[in-house]
C-alpha cells in the first residue's frame, strides 16, 4: 500500500528536482532539535615552576610552529601612580621598550627585531602591566636576551623620555575628538572618584614626569615576585626552565607589592553630564560590582549576559536596538578583577533620544533586582557560557597565559575545571540575589556626554545633576 | 587609525564596516616556502554543482572551528540612490528565515507583505520633501506602526544569534565591504551542522523582520561611527573626492538620504541575485573530517540554484589630471589623509606597493615613522594603507598622518613628500628590502596559529581573485622585487597630479 502510493511520488520528486530545485527542497531540520556528536578534550596542561628568586613560570610545549611566545605579568599599573605623576606607569612602560638597555640602545633593539620580524611589547593597564615577546625560533636565544635586559635592566634614555611624553601629551589633548571616546575615560574617572584608579593622566602630570621617577617606578616593581610568565611554542621545557635561570637568576628578590586598595562603595546616584557638541549621546550607566574571586561572580556573570552581554537576545540589545532601534553599539560589560569588580551598560543614541534611552536603560537594570530572570534565560545564558568555554584553549599560548592570570589574580589552580561546574550550579534566585544586591539603586554611577540642548527630556528629570568639563 | 573599538569588553560589536583598513592589511601577508606549499597542499578546494566553491583546512589544535562565507557583492553593485543596500541587507540577513524566527511563517507573511506596501508608500510620499503631504505622512505611519507591532507578535526575535549563541558560538558577525560580503562563526566542532542549517537557510529564505527599524539602527551606526568620528568623516570625503566616476566613491554605509529610503523590495531583489551559490566561496578550517563536512555541505547548500548575475558595469575612473585639495570643518584637532590612485592586484605595482607600505610605516624603523615621529618630532602617528577602499579594481594607497601640536598638516604633508621623492631617487637598500621580506614570511606563520584568521584568507583571496593561493605566492612576487621596482613605482604613482589631499581643520567657535 504504502510503497504504491510513494513510488509515483518519488519518480515526480526525481524528475522535478532539477527544475524545483531551491523551491521544492526537502524541509529543512528544525535547528534547535539537531542532534551533535559528543565533544571530548583535554586541553594540554602547562607546566609550573618557581624559580630560587621566587619568579612564577608556567611552560608549554608546542611544535606546530618554529615559533616561541612569552607573556609576563606584572603587578604594576597606573593605579599605582603616585599623585601628581599621573601616566608614571604607561610611561615606564612605553620608555622600557624603547628607551635600551644596559647592552643595547633603543635604536639597535628596533633594528634587530625588525629586522628579524620579532615583537616586544610592554605596556601598563590599571592593575597591572604586561610584557610579550613573540620570535621565530631561529631567533629565540638573541631576542630573548633581549626580553630580560628590557625587564631587568632599561635604560630610561632622556631623549626617548621626551618623544614618549610628547606622543602622550598629544593623544590627550586629542581626547574630546571621538565622544565616545571621552565618555568611556571619563566614566572611569567618576566610577573610581577617590580611588588612585579615578586618577588619570593630564598634560600636567606627564609633562611633570622625570627619568628617576621612571627609575624608582621599575626599580619598585620590576621584581621576581611580583612577575609571572607564561612561555609555550617550540621550546623543550626543561631548556626553557634553564634558560629562565640563567637570565634571570641574578635578578633580585626584594619582595612583593600589595595590590592597590579596592574602590569604595558608592552611597549615592548622581549623573553626571558632560557637554559635548554632536550628533549623538553616550549614555554610560556602572556600578561596582562582584571582585572576580568572590562567589558571586557566577551569578554576577550570568545576570551580565542576561542582561546586556549575551549578544543580541541579551535585554539591552534586545529592546534599545532591535525593539526601538535607538542605537547601533548597546549592551553591557562585567569584568571581575582582584578585590573588586566593574559592570558597565551604555548606549549610544542620537541627541533627541536620549531620555528616552537612558529611562529605558535604568528600567531594564532596575528590573533585573526585582523579578527573577525567565528559565528560559538562564538556561539560554548557561549554555552559552558553558559550550563556549572551549574557546578559551584554542591556542597554547592563551592556554599557558591564562594559567598564569589564574595564579596571579590569587585564584585557585583548578579555577577552569570547576568554571563550568559553578556556572550550572546558579539558580534564578541567586541571578535575582546578585541583582539587587550590587545594581542597587541608590549606588549608580550614570554619565551622559552629549548636547543637552537637543535632548528630549531634560536630564534634571532624572535626578541630581553634576555638570563635568573634560579638561 | 583612530581606535574604534571602544568598548574593550563589548561582545556584539557587530556589522563591522570592512571600509576600513583591515583588508588591506591582509595584503602584508606572505609564507616562508615550507609552510607556503604546506598550506597549498592541505587546503581542499571543492566546487559544488551549483557553483559554490569549497575550502576545507584540518586543524586539530583544539575541537573548535571557524566559518567564513564571502559572496562577491558589496557596495559597488548598488544603483546611484540606493547606497547602503549591502551593507542593510548584511543586518537583515540576522532577521531569521521562513522557519527560524517565526510562530507563523503564513500569517506573518500576509502582514510583512503588509508594511511593504504600506512603508513603500510612506517613504514614497516622505521623498517628496517639501511638497509631501503630512496627513498622508502621519496616517501612513501609525498604520505602519500599528502593522509592525502586530507582526511583533509573530515572531521569535534575534533567533539566528540566539542559536548560535546557545551552542557555544563565537565572534559570530558579518561584513560588508566595496567587493565583498561576510559571514562569519566558530563553533565547537561538534555542532557544524547547526552552522550549515542556519547559513544555508538564510541564503535560500531570508525573511526582512523589522525592516524599519533596522533601518533606523544604521542611520544611528552612521552617526557613531562616520559623523562622531571626524578622521573617519575625512576618510569618507577622500574617497568621495579621490573617485570621481567610480563607484569607490561612495561610503559602503551609504549616504544619509539614501538609507533613509532604502526598500525591502531592492534588497529582496539585491539578496535573491548577489546572493547566489555560484558568487559565494566558503571556507572551513578547525578540527574537522574534510569528507563528513564537504558531505554536509552538500546536503544543506547543494540544493542551492545556481542564479545568472546580472551583467555588472562598472564605471571605470579616467585617468586624474591634476591634485585635488578638499577639507572638512570639526570640532577636533588637525589630520592629514593623502591619497594615490593605483592598480589593484594581481598587478605586480600593487605587490610593490605592499613593500613601500611596509617601507614606510611598519614599525618604529620604517621612514616615515622615524623621520616624522622619531626625529623631527612632527607626527603624533603616521600609517598608510595600500588599496583602499576595496581590491576588486584600482584603488588607492593611502597616507594618514597626525600632527602633534604646534606642527601644521602642512609641515607634515612637505615631510611626507621628501620622503616619497627619496623612495624616487635614492634606491632602497638590500637589507631594507631584506626586512621586509622577513616580515612577511613571519606574518604567515603568525597567522598560521588561529582557525578564525585562516578562513578569513582563505575565503577573502579566493573570492577577491578565484584562487587562495594569491596568500602563497605573494611571497615569492614580494622576493623578486628589486630597488629598481620601487623607484619605478614611486615615480609613476606619487605625482602631484595623481594626488588627493583631504585635511581635517578646527572649526574656529564663532
Amino acid at each position: 500500500m504504502i510503497m504504491k502510493r510513494l513510488l509515483p511520488a518519488l519518480l515526480m520528486a526525481a524528475l522535478l528536482t532539477p527544475f524545483c530545485d531551491g523551491f521544492c527542497a526537502p524541509p529543512l531540520p528544525d535547528p534547535q532539535r539537531l542532534k551533535y556528536p559528543p565533544l571530548t578534550f583535554m586541553p594540554p596542561e602547562p607546566e609550573r615552576v618557581e624559580l630560587e628568586n621566587g619568579m612564577v613560570l608556567y611552560v608549554l610545549e608546542d611544535r606546530e610552529l618554529p615559533v616561541v611566545h612569552v607573556s609576563a605579568v606584572i603587578r604594576a599599573g597606573s593605579a599605582y601612580d603616585p599623585e601628581g605623576r599621573e601616566g608614571l606607569a604607561e610611561l615606564t612602560a612605553h620608555v622600557m621598550r624603547t628607551g635600551g638597555t644596559r647592552s643595547m640602545t633603543g635604536d639597535e633593539i628596533d633594528d634587530l627585531l625588525e629586522f628579524t620580524a620579532a615583537s616586544i611589547s610592554v605596556s601598563a593597564g590599571s592593575d597591572a602591566a604586561s610584557a610579550d615577546l613573540f620570535v621565530l625560533k631561529k631567533d629565540y636565544d638573541r631576542v630573548f636576551q633581549i626580553f630580560s635586559d628590557i625587564l631587568i635592566h632599561p635604560v630610561f634614555d632622556e631623549r626617548k623620555l621626551e618623544l614618549a611624553k610628547g606622543l602622550k601629551i598629544e593623544d590627550l589633548r586629542r581626547i574630546a575628538d571621538v565622544p565616545q571616546r571621552l565618555a568611556f575615560r571619563e566614566f572611569r574617572k567618576v566610577l573610581y572618584s577617590g580611588n588612585p584608579r579615578g586618577r588619570l593622566s593630564t598634560i600636567e602630570s606627564v609633562g611633570r614626569i622625570q627619568k628617576d621617577d621612571l627609575e624608582g617606578f621599575h626599580k619598585r616593581f620590576f621584581l621576581p615576585r611580583n612577575i609571572m610568565m607564561a612561555v609555550s611554542g617550540d621550546v623543550d621545557g626543561k631548556e626553557v626552565i634553564e634558560k629562565f635561570r640563567r637570565h634571570f637568576a641574578g635578578w633580585h628578590d626584594a619582595g612583593r607589592v600589595h595590590p592597590v586598595l579596592p574602590p569604595g562603595e558608592k552611597h549615592s546616584s548622581p549623573i553626571y553630564y558632560l557637554h559635548k557638541e554632536g550628533p549623538q549621546s553616550t549614555i554610560i550607566v556602572g556600578f561596582l560590582a562582584p571582585e572576580k574571586k568572590s562567589p558571586d561572580s557566577y551569578p554576577f556573570t550570568l545576570l551580565d549576559f542576561i542582561v546586556g552581554s549575551g549578544g543580541f537576545r541579551s535585554r539591552i540589545f534586545q529592546e534599545i536596538r532591535s525593539n526601538m532601534g535607538l542605537a547601533y553599539s548597546t549592551g553591557s560589560y562585567y569584568e571581575g578583577r582582584e578585590g573588586y569588580g566593574v559592570f558597565g551598560s551604555y548606549a549610544i543614541t542620537k541627541s533627541e533620544t536620549t531620555g528616552t534611552v537612558l529611562a529605558r536603560l535604568w528600567q531594564i537594570l532596575q528590573d533585573a533586582g526585582r523579578r527573577k530572570v525567565l528559565e528560559g534565560e538562564l538556561t539560554w545564558a548557561k549554555n552559552a557560557i558553558v559550550n563556549s568555554f572551549i574557546f578559551s584553549f584554542s591556542s597554547t599560548d592563551l592556554i599557558a597565559t591564562q594559567q598564569m592570570m589564574i595564579e596571579f589574580h590569587g585564584l585557585p589552580p583548578d579555577y577552569l575545571r570547576t568554571y563550568r561546574g559553578r556556572i550550572e550550579a546558579v539558580n534564578r534566585d541567586d541571578v535575582l540575589r546578585v541583582a539587587g544586591q550590587y545594581l542597587r539603586d541608590g549606588r549608580a554611577t550614570t554619565l551622559v556626554v552629549g548636547n543637552e540642548q537637543n535632548f528630549d527630556r531634560p536630564l534634571s528629570t532624572f535626578g541630581d545633576i553634576h555638570k563635568i568639563d573634560w579638561k | 587609525m583612530n581606535d574604534l573599538n571602544l568598548h574593550k569588553k563589548q561582545k556584539p560589536l557587530v556589522f563591522t564596516l570592512l571600509f576600513s583598513l583591515l583588508l588591506a592589511l591582509l595584503c602584508f601577508f606572505g609564507p616562508s616556502h615550507s609552510l607556503a606549499y604546506d598550506l597549498e597542499k592541505k587546503v581542499l578546494k571543492y566546487e559544488l554543482e551549483n557553483g559554490l566553491v569549497v575550502l576545507i583546512l584540518e586543524r586539530h589544535i583544539s575541537p573548535t572551528v571557524s566559518f567564513y562565507i564571502r559572496h562577491r557583492v558589496g557596495a559597488l553593485q548598488e544603483g546611484d540612490g540606493s547606497t547602503g543596500a549591502a551593507h542593510l541587507l548584511e543586518h537583515m540577513l540576522f532577521k531569521g528565515t521562513k522557519t527560524i524566527g517565526t510562530k507563523n511563517y503564513r500569517q506573518e507573511k500576509r502582514l510583512l507583505d503588509e508594511i511593504r506596501k504600506t512603508g513603500n508608500a510612506l517613504d514614497h510620499e516622505r521623498l517628496k520633501g517639501e511638497q509631501a503631504d503630512r496627513v498622508t505622512i502621519d496616517r501612513l505611519s501609525v498604520k505602519l506602526r500599528h502593522l509592525q507591532s502586530q507582526a511583533k507578535a509573530l515572531m521569535v526575535d534575534n533567533e539566528i544569534d540566539r542559536l548560535y549563541t546557545e551552542n557555544g558560538g563565537v565572534d559570530l558577525n558579518a561584513s560588508t565591504g566595496q567587493d565583498v560580503t561576510s559571514y562569519h562563526v566558530s563553533l565547537p566542532a561538534n555542532k557544524m551542522e547547526l552552522w550549515a542549517r542556519v547559513e544555508s537557510d538564510r541564503m535560500m529564505n531570508p525573511v526582512f523582520r523589522e525592516f524599519y527599524s533596522e533601518r533606523d539602527v544604521v542611520m544611528e551606526e552612521r552617526k557613531q561611527t562616520i559623523e562622531s568620528v571626524p578622521q573617519r568623516k575625512l576618510m569618507e570625503l577622500l574617497l568621495a573626492t579621490a573617485f570621481k566616476a567610480h563607484p569607490y566613491r561612495r561610503p559602503i554605509i551609504g549616504w544619509p538620504s539614501d538609507v533613509q529610503a532604502l526598500s525591502m523590495d531592492y534588497l529582496e531583489w539585491f539578496s535573491r541575485t548577489y546572493h547566489a551559490p555560484n558568487n559565494t566561496v566558503i571556507a572551513v578550517v578547525g578540527d574537522v573530517d574534510p569528507v563528513k563536512t564537504l558531505g554536509i555541505v552538500k546536503k544543506y547548500f547543494g540544493t542551492i540554484s545556481r542564479v545568472n548575475l546580472p551583467p555588472l558595469r562598472i564605471t571605470a575612473e579616467p585617468p586624474q589630471q591634476g591634485e585635488q585639495r578638499v577639507e572638512l570643518l570639526a570640532d577636533a584637532n588637525p589630520y592629514l589623509l593623502m591619497g594615490y590612485h593605483k592598480p589593484t592586484l594581481p598587478s605586480f605595482d600593487d605587490y610593490v606597493f605592499d613593500v613601500i607600505d611596509a617601507l614606510l610605516t611598519r614599525g618604529r624603523t620604517s621612514r616615515l615613522y622615524r623621520t616624522l615621529v622619531e626625529e623631527r618630532g612632527i607626527a603624533e602617528s603616521i600609517d598608510t594603507a595600500n588599496g583602499l577602499p576595496g581590491s576588486k579594481h584600482p584603488n588607492l594607497f593611502v597616507i594618514m598622518a597626525t600632527p602633534r601640536h604646534p606642527n601644521t598638516v602642512e609641515e607634515l604633508e612637505a615631510a611626507i613628500h621628501a620622503e616619497t621623492e627619496k623612495l624616487k631617487k635614492e634606491p632602497v637598500s638590500p637589507r631594507e628590502l631584506e626586512k621586509v621580506v622577513n616580515q612577511f614570511r613571519a606574518d604567515l606563520i603568525r597567522d598560521l596559529d588561529s582557525n578564525n584568521g585562516l578562513a578569513s584568507k582563505l575565503s577573502y583571496y579566493e573570492a577577491i581573485t578565484g584562487d587562495f593561493r594569491y596568500i602563497t605566492r605573494h611571497i615569492q612576487v614580494v622576493e623578486s622585487i628589486k630597488s629598481a621596482d620601487v623607484m619605478k613605482a614611486a615615480r609613476t604613482y606619487f605625482v602631484p597630479e595623481n594626488r588627493t589631499v583631504a585635511t581635517l581643520v578646527r572649526r574656529e567657535k564663532p
